[in-house]
């Protein structure tokens, strides 16, 4: 059960949000295109109101016309018609050009400025240390590209430009109705503070409703998600009936929570419409009046008198009131979206703010030719970043303990012990995927702090047990994408390694599409591919991370032993091993226990010197009669 | 349409709602066109009594104009209290089908076996368990309302329309199919388009998936500016895909503005000529005019929502297909014509005979005669591939054989109830599949099973009952028991909750070890007659691994094992051991007699004693000071237990 991000609110938050804004400087020309845009269809937005009325009581009102009026008046009238419905007409044209042009021109903006967010997050994911991505499920930093972005659009579009657009006409409605008739105005005005009160009211009851529903629906997802991956154990031990109960549960939740928002939706929308019903027959009855006692029906009234209304004025307040809804509704929600994207927003800049521990010094050196030398020397290492080079010796947190290992170009070392040894810790030293507490990594004599990581790591082939494989062709994966790798060598290195025949046997060779993380290959294929793409990108230092160990059948076993062998030959290499096979193979095998080396030499030299090696050797040897 | 139909009958147990709703929308949409009425009897009123020469008293008089005022507030809240009810019927019923969908697809789901699983996606089946079922139920909720809606619209505002004048009705009937074509055709291309952008924004955050998982490559082969370049090339292509929905999506409203002016001012112009009495015999009132006016605004929605309503209808039934596709698959393996209901028990006897199977096109079995008396355990080795699992799936019947006859007590396992059968034999799989929830539950998980009841399906969440809120209680002394015998007790009372632990996400995670040992406790308590352990150790050291054995040993009397493995010191304490290679039985007999026969199985035990896995059995003794090497930055809670 995983709770969404969403589910966490936050307060809005000034220093945020300028932050936010601050990316939409470099399209400064853009916005203010967007908001004069803005600003003139808002101020177009009354007109129409006001042409109805001149038309009213210009063309058709009662004052204007009378029972007895010619059929030359009424020509000519209707001339005045025309002339505003032509108006009328051509304002429809310019306003839908400006609205097109605003739509546009803030789409372009908003699209600019999660470009930049995204490709500003993802670089940085780039640029951070490996320790990172330990700390923070992938899921996690899926979501900070994908819906933390979206909620930031949504603080831009519905928030930001909802927020200018909306207060741009509600002022050019207000202006224009009090200078129409201010008494009449104030009336119609009387409804608005409740309209605002009940949107935002509602809006914040249904975005509560929704955020719960979002969680039922995930909570749904998860449990769905687990028993179909799980849905032959759950056969195998008769579960059935126990588990749709429970998700019968789960399913029921997500019912009452969908309904809870349903329900509030509901009273929403007719709320509104009764509250625009009762703005508007205020809007009748007063400017009915006023009609009336001007026309010297009923009591006489000094405010009513001063109103001016006329029949005109009656028709274009009754559409007015009507068109201000929107925007008042649209400024009640405003808040909410701010709000909402501070989350995300906050997370988002979380990771653009967290410090890259590795980073390249200033005029870092890179190494031409690379000899492929390895000096640990005296390396102490914890993955805790709270360990410092001060940290007592005996704390339990050190992976590392004062690790001297020095490699020669060309040679290769086995490294040897049991899981938690430091085996793996050693091998990430090297590519500079962390830094060690004390002491120092070389390469070729030179710090690999002061080393460009780029050009370190070109020249360093870590080969994984399992290969992980990218969306894309075989070749892409082979050659991770590089063009400049020309395909000959991609087929040399493939026919090296053995692994050219199972290509060739694809479906499309070296073009076949890789589905699903190369889930079909075998882990003897995966291995061997892995070596094939370590291969083609030629490096001097060859770092080989466990080797499989999950049973693959003799001739497979026999192939990655050659392909091994093939690999290492002339490459400073480092290599986790389990197989004797393969520790006996290399120039020499340091044996590690809790993170410090504890014996090194050949084979032959480690049997003789009759220590630790010996004894896992032997032990190893006679598993089988001392088992009892 | 074909596919449709098969959703009726789920139409049907809320048929009450549909009915009540759709008379719902008619009256609202009837109501809400009042007040235009009253504000025409207002107008008019007020034009006879302000025209020149107009008597004291004609027309209008102030208190009419407050009552019509009233009544016009009178209908909007009689529309709003049924719109209220629209909702809350038609709505309602299409959430409550939505859930009934998804409980009877879970059902449903629950009965289907192997082979429908290896194939479909789990990916595929999430799809269509969210975003297809989300579709269906846009299409009978909000789709079915706004076909009412629509309809109901236009059939009013037309009664009005005629009523005021057929010859502006005319007019406007002129303009309305180029409002509506016009509508409809941005509509669907905003559709297309959407689809389009959201396609794209997949494959970012796909290539983000993969960049995230892959760091330790990405960093190791220094390809990060490569990476970045391709994800800006996807965003770049993002925005362009944005920005084509907006050219279409942007003048949407805009049009719609522009379109409605333009009926407008037809109205206008036409209607001011009939004022005017330009128009011979045709005369017309303001306020009939405004009132013309009103009702054509409110004409705006529906117009534009028949695009929005074809695609939703269109993306239902495509939706609708793909969740009956579900339905009608059906599994190979159930209780059918041939089960043999009296058969209540078992007491473990397994026999295979003349036994083959294909599957996927291959012959991962041929020919496998072989028999288990009760009570004793059978060895099984060889390399992948060779057929072992394929062996214990038979067993279980997550597999049938192709030919010959699998019996169990001497009848054919496709007689034997299923229910019976699972009841009887427990399976620890080389990679199990835990649950995240407690360790307790995880281990009582096929506990007490048999006590729940089905949950009814194809009948309305209305007159179904809700499940008790909580399960029972898992027995927990047969939890301990089964932890002791997995050798997993001493490791659960370390963590600070205990049973209580939660696994996964949200809690600890196991070791390799540590999760297969909990699957065999999970087997273990349910006191199988048969137990089929494959390779159920292998990432358990082979020290911990013999004490286990030993351990079942003891609580296992005459009690069936087939125990799956690659390591000789384990198969050696096997009654019988049998050697696979591609599908056929290649050795068999006790570890001494496989031994003296110098072949396969002798083979592998030289082969274990000299290249043996370096890192067993000291492990146990040289790493328990140690932390673990993983580095887990959440800290000391979620401390990892080395196997």
């Amino acid at each position: 059960m995983t709770q969404p991000d969403e589910a966490f609110l936050k307060e809005f938050d000034a220093g945020l949000t300028r932050r936010i804004l601050n990316y939409l400087r470099p399209y400064r020309t853009l916005a203010v295109l967007g908001l004069i845009a803005t600003l003139l269809f808002s101020v177009a937005a009354p007109l129409y109101g006001l042409i109805q009325r001149y038309a009213i009581d210009h063309a058709l009102g009662p004052n204007v016309l009378t029972a007895g009026s010619d059929l030359a008046t009424r020509q000519a009238l209707y001339q005045v018609l025309l002339r505003a419905a032509l108006l009328f007409l051509g304002l429809r044209v310019l306003d839908f050009l400006l609205r097109y042009l605003a739509t546009y021109v803030i789409s372009l903006l908003g699209q600019k400025v999660l470009y930049d967010i995204r490709s500003d997050i993802f670089t940085k994911l780039q640029r951070l240390p490996l320790a990172f991505f330990d700390a923070n499920p992938v899921g996690r930093l899926i979501t900070r590209v994908t819906s933390d972005v979206d909620a930031i659009n949504q603080f831009i579009t519905a928030g930001l430009v909802s927020l200018i657009t909306s207060t741009f006409l509600i002022i050019a409605y207000v202006v224009i109705m009090l200078s129409v008739s201010w008494p009449l105005a104030i009336i119609s005005f009387l409804v608005l503070p409740i309209l605002f009160y009940a949107s935002a009211f509602f809006r914040t009851k249904i975005r509560y409703a929704f955020r719960n529903t979002r969680i039922q629906q995930a909570i749904v997802n998860t449990k769905l998600n687990e028993n179909i991956t799980g849905m032959l154990t759950v056969q195998l031990f008769g579960r059935e009936n126990h588990n749709a109960q429970d998700f019968d549960r789960s399913n029921r939740r997500l019912l009452d929570a969908t309904i809870n928002s349903v329900s509030w939706f509901s009273l929403f929308q007719p709320t509104v419409s009764v509250l625009g019903a009762v703005a508007s027959a205020l809007v009748l009855w007063f400017a009915g009046r006023s009609i009336l006692i001007k026309a010297g029906v009923g009591n006489p009234d000094a405010f009513l008198a001063a109103s001016g209304v006329t029949l005109g004025t009656l028709v274009a307040f009754n559409s007015f009131v009507g068109q201000l809804f929107q925007p008042i509704q649209d400024l009640a929600d405003v808040m909410n979206n701010l709000q909402a994207a501070m989350a995300s927003a906050e997370r988002i800049f979380g990771v653009l703010d967290e410090p890259v521990t590795i980073q390249d010094k200033p005029g870092a050196k890179t190494l031409s030719p690379f000899e492929g030398r390895v000096d640990l020397n005296k390396v102490w290492f914890s993955y805790d970043p709270a360990v410092t080079a001060d940290t007592p010796d005996d704390d339990p947190r050190w992976t590392l303990r004062g690790i001297d290992l020095h490699i020669r170009p060309g040679e290769s070392v086995a490294l040897v012990g049991a899981t938690g040894a430091g085996k793996t810790s050693i091998t990430s030293l090297v590519s500079r995927f962390y830094d060690v507490q004390r002491g120092s990594v070389d390469v070729d004599g030179v710090d690999v702090k002061d080393l460009a990581q780029y050009d370190l790591r070109r020249h360093i082939g870590v080969v994984l047990q399992d290969v992980f494989l990218f969306a894309g062709t075989m070749e892409t994966n082979l050659t991770l994408g590089d063009p400049n790798i020309p395909h000959e060598r991609v087929i040399q290195a493939c026919k090296y390694v053995g692994v050219h025949e199972f290509i060739m046997e694809l479906p499309e060779g070296y073009n076949t599409e890789v589905r699903e993380r190369g889930a079909t290959l075998s882990t003897g294929q995966k291995q061997l591919l892995a070596f094939a793409r370590a291969l083609i990108q030629n490096p001097d230092i060859l770092l080989v991370l466990d080797e499989a160990t999950a049973s693959v059948d003799t001739e497979t076993e026999m192939r990655i032993q050659d392909a091994l062998e093939k690999v290492m030959h002339g490459r400073t290499s480092i290599i986790i091993a389990h197989r004797l096979s393969t520790i006996e193979h290399c120039d020499r095998i340091i044996v590690m226990r809790r993170g410090q080396v504890v014996e090194e030499g050949s084979h032959r030299e480690l049997l003789v010197q009759n220590g630790y090696y010996a004894r896992l050797h032997r032990l190893q040897y006679a598993q089988g009669d001392a088992a009892d | 349409m074909n596919t449709l139909s098969t959703l009726w009958p789920y139409l049907k147990l809320h048929q009450r709602q549909f009915f009540v709703g759709t008379l719902a929308v008619f009256g609202a949409s009837w109501a809400v066109t009042l007040p235009a009425y009253f504000t025409r009897l207002i107008i008019d009123g007020l034009t006879r009594a302000t025209a020149t020469g107009a008597l004291p008293g004609q027309g209008i008089s102030a208190g009419q104009v407050a009552l019509y005022a009233l009544l016009a507030v009178v209908s909007v809240v009689f529309s709003g209290a049924l719109m209220v009810m629209v909702r809350r019927q038609i709505v309602y019923a299409s959430r409550q089908i939505e859930y009934e969908v998804r409980r009877d697809l879970f059902g449903h789901l629950s009965t289907l076996d192997k082979y429908y699983f290896d194939r479909a996606r789990t990916g595929d089946l999430m799809n269509r368990l969210t975003g297809d079922l989300s579709a269906v139920r846009e299409m009978i909720g909000f789709g079915s309302w706004q076909v009412a809606s629509v309809v109901a619209s236009f059939v009013v505002s037309f009664f009005w329309f005629f009523s005021l004048s057929w010859q502006l009705t005319l007019a406007v009937l002129l303009i309305f199919p180029v409002i509506i074509g016009t509508l409809f055709v941005l509509a669907r291309l905003i559709s297309a388009r959407y689809v389009a952008m959201q396609e794209q924004n997949s494959v970012i955050a796909a290539k983000a998936q993969e960049n995230f998982s892959g760091a330790r490559v990405v960093k190791g082969y220094a390809i990060e500016d490569r990476e970045i370049g391709e994800y800006k090339t996807m965003n770049a292509e993002l925005i362009r895909r944005a920005l084509r929905l907006t050219t279409v999506e942007g003048p949407l409203q805009a049009s719609m503005s522009l379109l409605m002016g333009l009926a407008y001012v037809t109205v206008l112009i036409y209607g001011g000529r009939m004022i005017l009495g330009l128009v011979p015999n045709s005369p017309l009132t303001l306020g009939q005019f405004t009132q013309f006016a009103l009702v054509l605004d409110r004409l705006a929605w529906p117009m534009l929502s028949i695009g929005m309503i074809t695609n939703m209808l269109q993306r239902g039934s495509a939706s609708w297909g793909r969740l009956q596709e579900l339905f009608v698959a059906q599994p190979m393996i159930k209780d059918d014509g041939r089960t043999d209901v009296s058969i209540k028990t078992l007491r473990g006897e397994i026999e295979f005979d003349k036994v083959s199977l294909n599957f996927d096109g291959q012959q991962v079995l041929r020919d496998v005669s072989l028999k288990i008396p009760a009570g004793q355990t059978l060895g099984i080795t060889g390399p992948t591939g060779s057929g072992k699992t394929v062996l214990g799936n038979l067993v279980t019947r997550l597999m049938d054989a192709s030919s010959g006859t699998v019996r169990v007590d001497g009848y054919d396992v496709r007689r034997m109830p299923l229910k019976v059968l699972r009841e009887n034999v427990a399976v620890v799989p080389q990679e199990p599949f835990l649950f995240s929830d407690t360790i307790a539950a995880n281990v009582a998980f096929g506990l007490d099973n048999a006590t729940y009841a089905p949950t009814a399906t194809r009948i309305s969440v209305l007159k179904s009952k809700a499940p008790p809120p909580d399960d029972r209680q898992p027995d927990m002394n047969r939890v301990r028991a089964a932890a002791e015998i997995a050798g997993l007790a001493g490791e659960i009372e370390r963590f600070a909750q205990g049973y209580d632990t939660t696994l996964g996400e949200r809690g600890v995670t196991l070791s390799g070890g540590q999760r297969q040992r909990t699957a065999l406790a999970r087997a273990v308590a349910r006191e199988p007659r048969i137990l089929v352990l494959d390779d159920a150790m292998s990432a358990v050291d082979t020290e911990t691994e013999s004490r286990i054995l030993s351990g079942l040993r003891q609580v296992q009397e005459g009690r069936t094992v087939l125990l799956i493995g690659h390591r000789v010191s384990t198969l050696r304490h096997a009654d019988h051991i049998i050697v696979m290679e591609r599908g056929t039985i290649v050795e068999q007999g006790s570890h001494d007699e496989l031994l003296a026969l110098d072949g396969r199985y002798a083979e592998l035990d030289r082969q274990q004693r000299l290249e043996g896995d370096l890192s067993g059995e000291d492990e146990a003794q040289l790493t328990k000071a140690v932390p673990t090497e993983n580095p887990d930055p959440t800290g000391p809670a979620k401390t990892k237990v080395n196997a």
